[in-house]
């Protein structure tokens, strides 16, 4: 117990190279003991409170070659969202919508778990939480990406890449894809009748028709006691159910997911998280994050 | 052009898209041949802003940017070899990634040819360089991602800057830092450090990657039209070139470790 404390309080000064070893070797070796020891002092490995979330950084806008970027830092998992634009036939049945195609990927070169090769599990299954939400809230009316009734209108392929792993992509993936929509300008698109081709002008850039904000808060329940926001890659395998809540910015509610029984010390938390996420603190953050851009 | 593949393990967009098509531009930059380079002289280099360290998951990492040139490089290693075959030297290897918004038109997430030929000349650059005779049964994983993307030459000489910062920033034993210079020539002149736009006005470009520490070329990539003395005017160029982007990455790679 003392070790753990000395651990816990001793952040900024260093500790001898011997206690150093031994603690990164607990770590590895006892994951759930060592994240015990820190609960227990109500702290987290990386010196948190536990409802606390890691510093958030959003830059816009730093490339070129896409339509609409974004890059986000969450703590060190860093996400990197581009826009690309082009053109396509709308479906039969829905003659004025666009469409919005948002995938994330996790390459080999964010985390070790991950090998080069296909989309993995993890992958698949966060870029389609991404695409419910961002169709269910309909952050982009899809009619307004219509040129031409039946004939044109714009694809919007917003892919994201993690570049750094640590921990809760999809909060920050979230942010990236938003922000960068956000970001987006599209060239003004003419439809020529009488050739059947779009020309777009060099000049002019609209920026998208956005609706709706939503972002995300991720919760973890570890050892069926303590809830944790925001978890690290390191806290992220011992928590035995994971409840992300998707609100917008004027606290409604988008989504919500569990996984996992969701019980804490005895009782249901779902209506705990969502009133968290619902908070106006979290609220204006987002706000005032989207206001600067 | 169309991009119809049904991938069953991503979203997909409609089955056919086209990138969009832009009014005639009054100026067509293929067809004049400028007198002067726009913006800097002939052998002004970019500046290059590098960072080691920013990917906390990986063993060594680097962040390179050349204005519109944006790659991330991490180093995964080294660690045991999947194949039971036994190697006495360790294996390099190197992949690449393009992101799917880092060119003009969308790239599809499959991993293509060009994708391959680029791990290939960063592979060739640096093998040399790395001391694989200490690391037997093992296998060091160099993960490179291109977030912006200005021009092949610009990605396979910054790339394998990169790579070797971020060798160098793992702690992997090396015989010295691997740096690269590419060169156009466009009429009579020499550019170094072509963007995509000069590269294309250009009748031949050349990539030369050396270790200026023992003063050897480790690859040098030749494409185009080139006579033989323009070829060795071009590796001259690039090769006094390398030593000032050596001393740039040296730095950079002392301010990191002064830091931590």
């Amino acid at each position: 117990m003392a070790a753990a404390a000395a651990i816990a309080s001793s952040s900024a000064t260093t500790l001898p190279e011997g206690d150093t070893l031994k603690a990164s070797t607990f770590q590895r070796l006892h994951p759930k003991a060592y994240f015990e020891r820190f609960l227990a002092e109500n702290l987290r490995p990386d010196g948190r409170d536990l409802d606390e979330w890691r510093a958030v950084s959003l830059n816009v806008g730093s490339i070129s070659t896409a339509d609409g970027s974004a890059l986000v830092r969450l703590g060190d998992t860093t996400v990197v969202c581009g826009v690309k634009a082009e053109i396509a036939e709308p479906e039969l049945d829905s003659p004025e919508d666009g469409f919005l195609v948002p995938n994330l990927d996790l390459p080999a070169i964010c985390s070790p778990k991950f090998k080069p090769g296909p989309p993995t599990e993890e992958a698949q299954v966060l870029s389609d939480r991404l695409n419910d939400i961002l169709v269910a809230a309909g952050v982009v009316p899809l009619s307004s990406l219509c040129i031409e009734r039946g004939r044109a209108v714009w694809v919007l392929y917003v892919d994201a890449t993690c570049i750094n792993y640590d921990g809760n992509a999809f909060d920050a993936t979230l942010l990236a894809m938003v922000a960068a929509l956000k970001n987006t300008r599209l060239p003004k698109a003419t439809f020529d009748e009488e050739t059947g081709r779009t020309t777009c002008s060099r000049k002019t850039r609209l920026p998208l028709q956005i609706s709706r904000l939503p972002a995300s808060m991720s919760f973890g329940i570890f050892d069926g006691t303590h809830i944790v926001v925001d978890p690290t890659s390191f806290e992220e395998p011992l928590l035995e159910t994971t409840l992300s809540v998707a609100v917008d910015e004027n606290g409604g509610l988008v989504s919500v997911t569990q996984l996992g029984l969701g019980i804490a010390r005895g009782q249901d938390v779902l209506m705990r998280c969502i009133a968290s996420a619902k908070d106006p603190l979290f609220l204006e953050c987002l706000v005032g994050a989207r206001k600067d851009r | 052009m169309a991009q119809s593949n049904f991938d069953r393990r991503r979203i997909n967009g409609p089955d056919e898209s086209f990138p969009p098509l832009f009014e005639a531009d009054e100026e067509d930059p293929v067809h004049n041949l400028p007198r002067t380079r726009r913006g800097r002289s002939a052998d002004d280099i970019r500046p290059i802003f590098l960072k080691a360290g920013l990917i906390s998951q990986a063993n060594g990492s680097a962040y390179i940017e050349t204005e519109r040139t944006k790659i991330a490089c991490a180093v995964y290693g080294p660690r045991q070899s999947k194949t039971t075959v036994y190697s006495e030297n360790g294996r390099l290897n190197v992949e690449v990634k393009f992101a799917p918004f880092s060119c003009t038109r969308r790239r599809a997430p499959i991993r293509d040819a060009e994708d391959r030929s680029v791990a290939v000349q960063i592979h060739q650059a640096l093998w040399p360089s790395v001391r694989l005779e200490l690391l037997p049964k093992s296998t060091l994983d160099i993960f490179i991602t291109i977030i912006e993307n200005d021009g092949i030459e610009g990605c396979i000489a910054s790339g394998s800057v990169a790579a070797s910062a971020a060798l160098a920033d793992a702690g992997i034993e090396m015989l010295g830092l691997v740096v690269s210079c590419a060169a156009s020539t466009i009429g009579k002149e020499i550019w170094l450090d072509p963007t995509e736009e000069e590269a294309r006005m250009a009748s031949g470009s050349l990539i030369l990657s050396g270790m200026p520490a023992l003063g050897t070329i480790t690859n040098v990539w030749q494409s185009g039209r080139l006579t033989p003395e323009e070829t060795i005017q071009c590796m001259e160029a690039c090769q006094g070139r390398c030593l000032d982007i050596h001393t740039v990455v040296a730095q950079a790679l002392l301010d990191n470790a002064q830091v931590t």
